[in-house]
């Protein structure tokens, strides 16, 4: 943005302090003082300018009616002129099961350090299993209202992860109530070839059936949402900037095709497809015989390798003469990643439609299945549901579906190099990234990244800042996840280095005591330098 | 914990006060010119929201920062810095009590002191005659020493003055008259520290000094119970003159020992005097000095180091020649006392100085070095740093030109002293993890508000350093910019954020280690506290094994098969083993010895015997050797055919067997105990006896190799004996089994086994705590709490554990089984299947956890060996401390230590999810555990 850069309101500045008077700044489009009105938080007049300046951009991309109109309601705060905001995530704990704040102290030390940094807001995973805990309908919000006070506070934005599936560690489970319900049904989860339930978030089969005491997951998680908005509508705009929807397991669209894995092994196995529970059997198989092929609906592939093995180990994934590769192969895979995409479909236009009017973006999250993506077949991703090969584009639908509910894709996985990947596993996170990127470019979605492992891979602050700073679909990064090792002295001085060095890339040149007569350094510059103070 | 976090900003603060020169801060209309600053509008518009409120905080610089900053600037003294140094050291030291007839006219007096520095307060109460002595009541007026409050109506506060003991030291003490007339049965107290909130007591108990002789002996009497022997005559004055002075009230019920009791009284007409060692954290405030000289002559740079810290201090140091502050060892001369270390730094010791306490070092450094870099370490493997860093002293004088060149800044604010200010308080409110009682005997409760006060303050701080940054921009934009200046500022910011992490580090991970493990250094293993070894505790991280059961003699090769599991046992985590009785026995499971230096007995013979200690210790396994000491079997019969003489190397006679027994008609005493009535019961009160017994015990160390002693039924005779043995045997480790019945009211266990307890501490006690006891108190109180599903039972009314481990830890031994108890005799087995409960019980509580050899091979195995694990990796030890979360009918739950949680019972319970945070760690039928993530 060319814009230049002092954009601090005056009429402001005289109102707090009179120090400040010889700052000289000015007010680009009158809205500060309105805003600053009503707002604790430090930075928003500066904030909202930016907003204003980036609308035409978000105009462009987002052709849609609907979706305009809540861009015109500045919903959308642009990425400053260097590019990314920074967001981080708060632990997945952060509220315990009887709804207070876990580690508040540490959170709020941690939420200072954060905005002083000048990290633009955090991430809040919200649990099904922790507000809706003990019977449907029965919604208890105070702890994480509490929280987004405290990040209010603050000043930071808060993006809040609607989580509708269960944790192993830590260990938040889903509801109790829909616990119960699948004791006794276990055909509402997941299920693999050898009968084993997933039983960490509900199947995507029964998005539509009245498993839930009478009650659709749709419409449970429906009103969620619903109770959701009304709870946070203080929040709703201000703080609350973007709201994810939970669309599977850890949040992500797909199948739990990889939930057995053993995790000591060093190269992961090509995952289970996981179309075994009653109601997708029963799918398939109306599937089959409406397109003519009864036979191909009784059950999924029988020559595909378990869990752990490699894709070579049985027909199905084979690069060469693979049943993948078969009119049997297209048959099975359409459907099931279809009915994947269906199902992320539901959740997000229910989500946008939910918060249409409530100036908060909504996101989903797919994942980054980068695993075998050397081989022609691509396994792991055909297992999680994408069915995207050497000879077929699987992410276009997928990001053409994003964009028909206009809204944003959070990428995982932006921290991972090919170099630091097991070469016998034959993964590729940077080339499948650049794919899902390019289908996102061609739909116009836009990105949000994230990082994929909790410790650090090798390499991974320089892998983010490639993947942040080299093109401009990203404008939001969401650096997972606080907590001890975050703020450990092994991790946190290397991620200060990391912000700074994203916001200000021309510290170090800065730091040279010749520049100092340099007074007719561009405007540019110096402002791009300041943006680390500016957020102090 | 906190007070390495702490050290960067009060490090900054000295800095940074003397390189400002100081100018009253006022606002110039400054022309603002774009041309120069644009960069900083913008950081002024970042911080012109934060609401300002204390221009306070902008205060000029004190007059002494100028004139150090003059004195430097007039000698050729470039470089000259001041670095606090703080630090936690836990101090030892007394509380006493004194009870003596005080100056006026005969007036007794309870003085109460405590040699340690400290806003000490005694919290006290009386008990009257009329009610028993049990209940706390305030004193009389009259009694009442100047300042003390009342706290409710129950109690008193007295403060503790400041004085001067006769040898000089300076203490803090309280005096208390007493007054005859007023029917007081005994003063309680416990002593708290106002500085750290932690209280003080006796055994955990409230302090109890009676002052009258009908109390009721309730085993907590500081003086009372042992006066007799110890103390003697402790009470004994005050009690017959109160005894005089109200003879109605004396009551005729005297126990035996009571009598003993007061015909020392009688001799003796004086007060007692009793210790209670303690242990507290205290924080020192040192500092260190640098300054750094160009010598004209030779071009080199004399770099001087003074500190004020006491005692002993060496300093690691080295060089660098760039930025990278790479240790490097300059070339020599060093300064006397320099060794090199581990070829990467050089320990110096400073020199004493020559008055005064503190220590300084004279050091010649080459030119063309960038800097110096040093850390000090104390005597006792403390090491100081730098806001976590090394200390580094720039050495070129360019880096002091550009030092020099901020200085010159005409204005500044004085932001880094607030911060200072801001953080003192702060840093001596947080409570060190550690200054919880290091040892439970002086069990201190923290004060809860510690908390709330540490939070309150953290907030009120950050928030005063965020108005403080927001000045300091304030400052740096209304002025001519300057580089240097955002520098600053950024410098400052960043700081607060590494505050601010490092802070949320510590609450993440609440069970980080104290300052002193945590400053570990490059070039050493960190520093573990020295471990204090005693025979009644082993290290305190003891974990035994008893090794063999009632069958094992059966095979007649047990140490031979018992050889084969030492690798498993040591690889299961156990570091004591109890090996069988070893000696020759009329018995085939040993406890029955004949000749004590025969060791060829039904588990193997000498050389094996030898072997397997050997092997043991090979996998760092400590064994101990189980020794019958209260009875011995006879070689021969005397002139009535009773089984009185003995032969072998102890060829003793009947003087050595107790009187008291009629079936074998010693000629000695009485017994000092209860008599074992199947064979001769040994007169330890024998000179010759004691003699032999003692050599007896020094040879089977040195002979055999034992580490200690597992002693048989020392309820035969009195502790002071095993005392005695011990201390000329000098074992690693000694427990005693001491086993009697647990109290019963009409058949049914009472919930208060306070008597059993009792009488195992007593011999405890009178072992001089010398060796640990079986903890029976606690396996009887699981037995009925896991049988009948009781685990309420697991509390006893103070909120402990109900067993010998509730009251004093360190020397509890506990057990869920033995050869005796369980094993094919079975004399008073654990409820079966509820074992694991029981294990899940005493390997996640302190005192030293048995398992029995059984359940160690069976199908538990995994389980236990997954408590142990987690035992060791928590480093849970004897005297770890235990906090009953729940104790309910169904369900019984302790966090110990803050980082297990352990429930039993099939009732439901989770940990807390406060700041830590837990994870399931072992599970089993009935119990859980869990332990905090990292």
């Amino acid at each position: 943005m060319e814009v230049s850069v002092i954009g601090c309101s005056q009429a402001k500045i005289g109102k707090t302090e009179l120090a400040y008077r010889e700052l000289g700044c000015f007010d680009p489009k009158g809205v500060s003082k309105a805003f600053s009105a009503k707002s604790r938080v430090c930075f928003s007049p500066s904030t909202r300018w930016r907003k204003a300046g980036i609308r035409f951009t978000l105009r462009a991309v987002q052709s849609e009616a609907v979706r305009s109109e809540k861009v015109a309601a500045s919903s959308r705060i642009s990425r400053s002129r260097d590019g990314v905001r920074l967001f981080v995530g708060l632990p997945l704990d952060s509220v315990s099961d009887c709804n207070t704040v876990n580690h508040a102290r540490a959170i709020a030390a941690g939420l200072k350090a954060l905005k002083l940094l000048g990290v633009e807001g955090v991430e809040l995973p919200v649990w099904w299993g922790i507000v809706e805990k003990e019977a449907m309908g029965k919604y208890e919000w105070s702890g994480y209202l509490a929280l987004a006070k405290m990040v209010q506070d603050a000043g930071l934005k808060l993006h809040v992860s609607l989580s509708f599936h269960a944790s192993k560690r830590p260990k938040i489970p889903l509801p109790e109530w829909v616990s119960r319900i699948g004791e006794s049904n276990p055909n509402i989860f997941f299920t693999d070839r050898a009968g084993q339930h997933y039983k960490e978030c509900l199947s995507l089969a029964v998005d539509d059936l009245p498993v839930l005491d009478g009650r659709t997951p749709i419409q449970v998680y429906h009103e969620f949402c619903e109770s959701f908005k009304s709870s946070f509508s203080p929040f709703m705009g201000s703080t609350l900037t973007g709201i994810s929807m939970g669309l599977g397991p850890d949040g992500e669209l797909r199948y739990p095709s990889h939930h057995m894995l053993t995790k000591s092994k060093q190269i992961p196995g090509v995952g289970e497809f996981q179309c075994y529970d009653k109601n997708m059997l029963g799918i398939l198989k109306q599937h089959a015989e409406a397109t003519g092929n009864p036979l191909w609906g009784l059950g999924g592939p029988h020559d595909v390798p378990t869990y752990d093995q490699s894709p070579n180990s049985n027909n199905f994934f084979r690069d060469n003469g693979g049943s993948w590769d078969s009119l049997y192969g297209d048959f099975f895979l359409s459907w099931y990643s279809n009915q994947l995409i269906s199902h992320g479909n539901l959740l997000l236009s229910l989500a946008a439609s939910t918060f249409s009017e409530s100036a908060a973006t909504v996101c989903g999250k797919i994942p980054l299945m980068h695993s075998w993506y050397k081989t022609r077949s691509h396994p792991s991703e055909l297992t999680a549901g994408y069915y995207n090969t050497t000879t077929r584009d699987g992410y276009e639908v997928v990001a053409e579906m994003f964009a028909r509910n206009s809204c944003k894709m959070i990428l995982p996985g932006m921290d991972l190099s090919d170099e630091h990947q097991s070469r016998a596993s034959l993964s590729s996170p940077e080339l499948l990234l650049a794919d899902i990127k390019k289908a996102c470019r061609k739909h116009g979605v836009e990105v949000c990244g994230q990082n994929s492992s909790a410790s650090m891979a090798p390499g991974g602050f320089q892998q983010i800042k490639k993947n942040l700073l080299g093109e401009n679909i990203v404008d939001l990064f969401s650096y997972q996840r606080m907590g001890a090792y975050f703020f450990s002295p092994e991790h946190f001085p290397s991620f200060t280095q990391f912000v700074r060095s994203l916001n200000q890339p021309e510290l170090h040149s800065d730091d040279l005591p010749e520049e100092e007569e340099e007074t007719a350094h561009s405007l540019n510059v110096s402002s791009e330098a300041s943006v680390h103070m500016q957020a102090v | 914990m906190s007070t390495v976090s702490m050290e960067p900003l009060l490090y900054r603060s000295v800095r940074e006060s003397v390189r400002y020169a100081p100018i009253s801060r006022t606002f110039k209309p400054s022309s603002w010119s774009c041309s120069t600053n644009h960069k900083l509008v913008f950081h002024a518009r970042s911080f012109c929201n934060f609401r300002s409120s204390n221009v306070h905080a902008l205060r000029a610089s004190t007059t002494t920062d100028t004139d150090i900053f003059e004195t430097l600037e007039s000698t050729d003294v470039f470089f000259k810095e001041t670095f606090p140094l703080k630090r936690k050291e836990t101090v030892e030291g007394k509380i006493f009590i004194r009870l003596d007839q005080g100056q006026n006219n005969g007036n007794w007096q309870l003085t109460v002191g405590c040699n340690l520095p400290g806003k000490w307060i005694l919290h006290w109460g009386i008990s009257r005659a009329e009610d028993g002595g049990s209940e706390w009541d305030q004193p009389p007026d009259e009694m009442r020493p100047g300042g003390s409050i009342p706290i409710k109506d129950y109690a008193i506060e007295t403060p503790l003055k400041k004085s001067l003991s006769s040898e000089g030291d300076a203490l803090h003490e309280v005096k208390i008259n007493l007054i005859p007339k007023s029917a007081i049965a005994a003063i309680n107290f416990v002593l708290k520290d106002e500085e750290t909130g932690a209280w003080y007591q006796h055994r955990g108990r409230d302090f109890k000094v009676p002052v009258a002789d009908y109390l009721l002996d309730d085993g907590n009497l500081v003086a009372a119970k042992r006066s007799f022997r110890v103390w003697p005559g402790a009470l004994g004055p005050l009690s017959n003159l109160l005894i005089k002075a109200e003879v109605s009230r004396a009551n005729g019920s005297e126990s035996s020992n009571e009598s003993r009791e007061a015909e020392q009284k009688s001799r003796s007409l004086e007060g007692f005097y009793e210790e209670q060692p303690i242990a507290k954290q205290v924080a020192f405030d040192n500092s260190v000095t640098v300054s750094v000289r160009k010598c004209p002559e030779t071009a080199k740079n004399l770099l001087y180091v003074e500190t004020d810290l006491p005692g002993d201090v060496f300093i690691h140091w080295g060089v660098c020649r760039d930025d990278a502050k790479t240790w490097e060892i300059p070339d020599a001369p060093h300064p006397p006392e320099t060794v090199s270390f581990r070829d990467k730094a050089l320990q110096t010791r400073l020199q004493p100085k020559e008055k005064g306490d503190g220590c300084s070092g004279l050091f010649t450094i080459e030119e063309g070095l960038q800097g110096f870099l040093f850390v000090l370490k104390l005597d006792k493997g403390t090491w100081l740093k730098c806001m976590e860093n090394d200390f580094y002293i720039p050495l070129s004088r360019s880096s002091s030109l550009l030092a020099k060149s901020r200085q010159d800044l005409p204005e500044s604010a004085q932001i880094p002293e607030k911060n200072a200010k801001a953080k003192d308080p702060e840093s001596a409110q947080i409570p060190e993890k550690n200054a919880k009682a290091k040892d439970p005997e002086s069990a201190q409760i923290p004060e809860k508000n510690a908390k709330a006060n540490e939070e309150a303050s953290l907030s009120a701080f950050t928030n005063g350093i965020i108005n403080d940054i927001r000045s300091l921009v304030t400052d740096i934009s209304s002025e001519k910019t300057r580089k240097n200046k955002s520098k600053e500022a950024q410098e400052s910011i960043l700081q607060e954020i590494e505050k601010l992490a490092a802070e949320a580090y510590r609450i993440f991970r609440s069970s980080i280690p104290t300052f002193t493990e945590e400053a570990v250094v490059e070039f050493e293993k960190k520093p573990k506290s020295p471990v204090k070894i005693s025979s009644g505790t082993g290290t305190g991280f003891e974990i035994l094994c008893q090794g063999f059961n009632w069958e094992s003699h059966k095979s007649g090769k047990w140490y031979l098969e018992l050889k084969k599991r030492a690798s498993e046992l040591a690889s299961i985590g156990f570091t004591v083993i109890w090996l069988p009785p070893p000696t020759e026995s009329i018995s085939p499971e040993g406890y029955m010895p004949r000749d004590l230096y025969n060791l060829n007995s039904r588990y193997g013979n000498v050389d094996e015997l030898k072997e397997i200690v050997k092997i043991f210790h090979e996998v760092g396994i400590k064994t101990l050797g189980d020794t019958v000491l209260n009875h011995r079997c006879a070689h021969y019969q005397n002139h009535n055919g009773i089984w009185n003489i003995y032969g072998g190397l102890l060829n003793w006679d009947d003087r050595a067997v107790v009187a008291d027994d009629p079936h074998f008609q010693g000629r000695g005493n009485k017994s000092s105990g209860d008599n074992f009535h199947a064979a001769p019961n040994i007169d330890h009160s024998q000179d010759f006896v004691r003699k032999d017994l003692r050599e007896w015990l020094r040879w089977l160390r040195k002979e055999i190799g034992y580490d200690g002693w597992r002693l048989d039924f020392v309820r035969g005779f009195w502790g002071g004996y095993v005392k005695d043995y011990l201390e000329a045997s000098e074992p690693f480790f000694a427990v005693g089994e001491y086993w009697d019945s647990l109290n019963y009211t009409y058949g049914e266990m009472d919930h208060n086994q306070d008597g059993h307890r009792q009488r195992i501490i007593d011999w405890i006690n009178a072992t001089n705590g010398t060796a640990g006891a079986f903890d029976v108190t606690t396996k009887g109180i699981l037995h009925s709490a896991l049988e009948r599903c009781e685990y309420w039972r697991l509390s006893d009314h103070k909120g402990k554990p109900p067993g010998v481990v509730g009251w004093w830890p360190s020397r509890a031994v506990t057990f869920i089984e033995n050869h005796d108890t369980g094993s094919t005799q079975g004399h008073w087995r654990f409820p079966g299947g509820k074992e694991m409960q029981g294990y899940a019980y005493i390997l996640t509580h302190p005192g030293t956890p048995t398992v029995f050899y059984d359940h160690i091979f069976s199908h538990y195995r995994s389980e236990i060996a997954a408590l142990i694990s987690l035992r060791n990796r928590n480093e849970i030890h004897c005297r770890s401390t235990v906090q009953i979360t729940k104790a309910e009918r169904d369900v019984y739950a302790a966090i110990v230590d803050e980082k297990v949680a352990v429930k039993i019972g099939p009732g439901h319970y989770e940990p807390p999810s406060g700041s830590q945070r837990w994870s399931l760690a072992v599970e089993g039928k009935d119990y859980k555990v869990w332990e905090t993530s990292q």
